[in-house]
């Protein structure tokens, strides 16, 4: 380690005011407390500090992603060479071919968002924040693997810059940046990242296998015809519930799989990074909203058979869990109280599933349903403050004449 | 009696507490005294260089409130009456002699005490600057005696790391610390509260049997023993309530006063630290403005080493050429802690301590004692995760919000969620445990002398 920390004091003075190379301080700041920890020491009260700093906390949330990232890899190829009938694919190609068709948006996304991130670092002249390493994996994996790359580095740059530089940077942005940036890119270019031929790599749908349509287990359940039993009607279109909970099926690259979600939600929660009450919420705002869906009057569930699927169904379909437990657990732009958690989380789950029954423009309802919940997040934060002051105030009262 | 569980905080596994010996300290040849450490009171000298003092002559008094005079805590001569910018005295440095010479005060009988007026009793605190003991809430300001507390509370424990504890300090002076409650009494039309730390059998009968104040335990890891944590379970603040608190050593010195009829020569400080060499981690008798470099001689473990007076979570730091002040009852060492290690944002984290559990320590090495550095371990940055801090913070206050309308001034907001009942200490252990590594204690205490600037 001396070797190293004396490699980078030797190139230290090269980024110093006024020196050739002070113009990329913010990538030297940035590579050297990635390398070594900060020499700092404490300024005033407390003087110790605890271990855990953002550097680590995003890092968390990166690492509890990795399941999920590398099930999409994996699912991206094994979607391509089963669609495709390549002969003698296995487990090997299905990654490879993933890794070809995944890993160019992923570092595309991190190039392009990354760019953004040192530039106004060093306009602005603070450190490069870690909160894009998150962004920069979130967004591909809410993408489908069919996406152009262009649109990976434009979707990236509106987030990264609208959804967040524009605001101060991370820790002052409203919404999520991530899913702004594949809301920008759901509205400017919808052809590419809605439909049923987006979801799976397929080089000619002249070829594909009999039967296969390319359409998410969601499209499916919400094109089922009145008086279909819909359960069954999944089933034969090839979505059982084993199978959606595993994920080997079309989709966004990370949404599909439910195992590698709950994975990274173990991650999140063992690890404290991520909010519990958010994600309990989001599952309970999901669960009570179908369930209530299913004791609609019947000739109402027979015109709409989507209303009739048990909620357990609605949670592994779409990308609402992968939201759940990854977008909507954002700290900055989730609900900060407790109790508001509570009610944020219910509300993305309550929300998305209006969404996805009633809306039929809107095939999945969990990003909108999310970005609608960061904008009313504040506000739910605003009354729980309220109660809470006039609780104090009770309290107050309550002890000076008890 | 009545026990309160405290169920948020933390106890942070540190190495360095002081074991429960009473040494003394060395004496020294020269005292130096800060009038300068109490905010607000401006300062004026009463005696200048070369004037012969004896313990408990006159040094110096407040020009804000003139009744309060500070006396000298050692018989000798004024070596210097030191001024500082503005002319704002800064340090008075006496040279000790050997005859220690009293200036002789009132003097009551222990019995005679609790039958004392509140003029009497605030006329003495005045005359010997031992109201500067007391801290008047909120703001944490030297009390001001016109002023009519609803309620005194006397905190005989602190769960802050490396803190003298109540029993320790009240070893030898059981009858001082009672005579102190008792003239507390006469102080405040309300209770006098004594706050002792709950499931410890061995407290001295002085302090689980004391008289004349009404007996709280707390039970539960730091800050159970903050007073801004004991007010708010018995007694808490609404504006323009005016409480005023004391540390049980220094009721100790009030009642020394009192029963002598002398300032008291002496007081106890614990000495603790991981930079504290084994074995000298101890409690020390020793005279107010004594030298630290003579206090910590031989003491000190090899390396940079940082002083802090006070605890480490929010105590203040100090130069080893510094003496102690008038407010300190302990005194922390830590190293100094510049190393680097390699990419520490990953590393599992089996020699770290944190309270999180993204650390392999937190999960497998729970009984582990740990000795930290002042490493900051990472850089600021803003306020990301929410939530964290209410964990610390064993009153109804949303912390994040606090911050929040302190950060934008907004006064109204802040008194609302709680300010006034806070004090700059209550949010040091949130500050540790900030992964964005804010300075929550600079921003409460600024929010603070905000308000104390604007009125409520």
């Amino acid at each position: 380690m001396k070797f190293l920390e004396q490699m980078i004091e030797k190139m230290r003075p090269l980024f110093a005011p006024g020196r050739p190379l002070h113009l990329f301080h913010a990538v030297f700041e940035a590579t050297d407390s990635f390398l070594l920890t900060p020499p700092d020491v404490t300024d005033g009260p407390p003087h110790v500090r605890d271990a855990l700093d953002i550097k680590r906390t995003m890092t968390f949330v990166v690492i509890a992603l990795i399941p999920c990232t590398l099930f999409g890899i994996f699912n991206a190829g094994y979607m391509h060479n089963t669609v495709n009938q390549v002969p003698g694919a296995g487990f090997l190609q299905h990654l490879l071919q993933g890794l070809r068709l995944v890993l160019p948006i992923i570092l595309v996304s991190y190039a392009a968002g990354g760019f953004w991130e040192v530039l106004f670092a060093t306009i602005r002249k603070h450190e490069i924040n870690e909160g894009f390493l998150v962004t920069g994996l979130l967004f591909p994996l809410i993408l489908p693997p069919t996406i152009p790359l262009w649109q990976v580095a434009v979707g990236i740059s509106f987030g990264t810059v609208i959804g967040k530089e524009i605001f101060g940077g991370t820790g002052f942005n409203v919404l999520n940046p991530a899913l702004t940036a594949r809301a920008f890119l759901y509205f400017a270019y919808p052809a590419q990242i809605s439909g049923d031929r987006v979801w799976a790599s397929v080089t000619d749908w002249a070829g594909v296998a009999d039967g296969f349509t390319g359409a998410t287990s969601l499209a499916v359940a919400k094109a089922a015809p009145a008086g279909a039993n819909i359960v069954e009607f999944l089933r034969q279109s090839g979505f059982s519930l084993k199978s959606m909970v595993m994920g080997l099926e079309p989709g966004s690259i990370g949404e599909t799989s439910a195992i590698a979600v709950t994975l990274g939600l173990l991650i999140l929660v063992l690890t404290g990074i991520g909010s519990w009450r958010i994600i309990a919420g989001g599952v309970l705002g999901t669960a009570m909203s179908v369930t209530l869906l299913n004791v609609l009057p019947e000739p109402l569930r027979l015109a709409k058979p989507i209303l009739q699927l048990p909620f357990y169904y609605d949670l592994v379909m779409g990308g609402i869990f992968f939201g759940i437990v990854f977008m909507a657990t954002d700290p900055v732009s989730a609900a900060a109280t407790p109790a508001g958690k509570w009610i944020y989380g219910f509300s993305i789950g309550a929300l998305t599933i209006v969404i996805r029954t009633f809306n039929p423009a809107y095939p999945a309802g969990n990003m909108l349903a999310i970005l609608f919940c960061n904008v009313m997040a504040p506000l739910v934060d605003h009354m729980v403050v309220q109660v809470h002051i006039r609780h104090r105030a009770r309290y107050l009262a309550r002890m000076n004449h008890g | 009696m009545k026990i309160h569980r405290i169920k948020k905080g933390l106890d942070i596994p540190l190495v360095g507490a002081p074991e429960p010996i009473v040494a003394d300290g060395p004496l020294a040849e020269c005292i130096t005294l800060y009038p300068n450490e109490f905010e607000g009171l401006k300062p004026r000298p009463l005696v200048k260089p070369g004037d012969t003092v004896r313990r408990g002559s006159i040094l110096f008094y407040s020009k804000k409130l003139e009744a309060l005079k500070f006396r000298s805590p050692a018989a000798g001569t004024v070596k210097e009456v030191v001024f500082g910018h503005r002319r704002a005295l800064e340090k008075i440095v006496i040279r000790v002699s050997g005859a220690d010479e009293v200036e002789p005060l009132p003097r009551f009988a222990a019995g005679q005490i609790a039958g004392l007026s509140r003029e009497a009793v605030l006329a003495l605190l005045l005359d010997t600057g031992y109201l500067a003991h007391l801290k008047q809430r909120p703001f944490s300001r030297v009390p001001d005696p016109k002023a009519r507390p609803k309620s005194i509370f006397v905190n005989a424990m602190n769960t802050a790391p490396f803190q003298p504890e109540a029993g320790v300090v009240v070893r030898g002076h059981e009858a001082a610390f009672q005579a102190g409650l008792d003239a507390l009494t006469a102080l405040t039309s309300g209770r006098v509260y004594l706050c002792l730390p709950g499931g410890r059998p061995d407290l001295p009968p002085a302090l689980a049997g004391a008289k004349n104040a009404e007996i709280h335990f707390f039970e539960g890891p730091h800050p159970a023993g903050n007073s801004s944590v004991h007010l708010h379970h018995i007694d808490p603040i609404r504006p323009n309530d005016v409480v005023w608190t004391v540390k049980a050593v220094d009721l100790v010195q009030i009642g020394r006063l009192l029963l002598d009829g002398a300032m008291p020569p002496d007081r106890v400080i614990a000495l603790g630290g991981p930079g504290v060499l084994d074995g000298e981690r101890r409690y020390c008798r020793t005279r107010l403005g004594s030298p630290l470099e003579g206090l910590l001689k031989d003491k000190l473990a090899a390396g940079e080493q940082r002083i802090v007076a006070g605890d480490i979570l929010a105590g203040v730091q100090v130069g080893v050429d510094s003496s102690l002040r008038f407010q300190d009852s302990a005194l922390c060492v830590l190293p100094e802690g510049r190393e680097r290690h390699f990419m520490g944002w990953i590393v599992p984290g089996w020699s770290t301590f944190s309270q999180s559990r993204s650390f392999l320590s937190t999960w497998l090495r729970r009984r582990a004692t740990w000795a930290l550095d002042t490493n900051r371990h990472g850089s600021p940055r803003a306020m990301v995760l929410t939530g964290l801090y209410d964990r610390f913070v064993p009153m109804r206050i949303m912390t994040d919000y606090l911050v929040r309308a302190v950060l934008a001034h907004d006064i109204d907001e802040a008194v609302k969620l709680g300010l006034l009942e806070t004090d700059p200490e209550d949010f040091a252990l949130c500050a540790f445990a900030c992964p964005s590594k804010m300075d929550l204690v600079g921003i409460i205490r600024r929010g603070l002398a905000e308000v104390e600037r604007e009125g409520i």
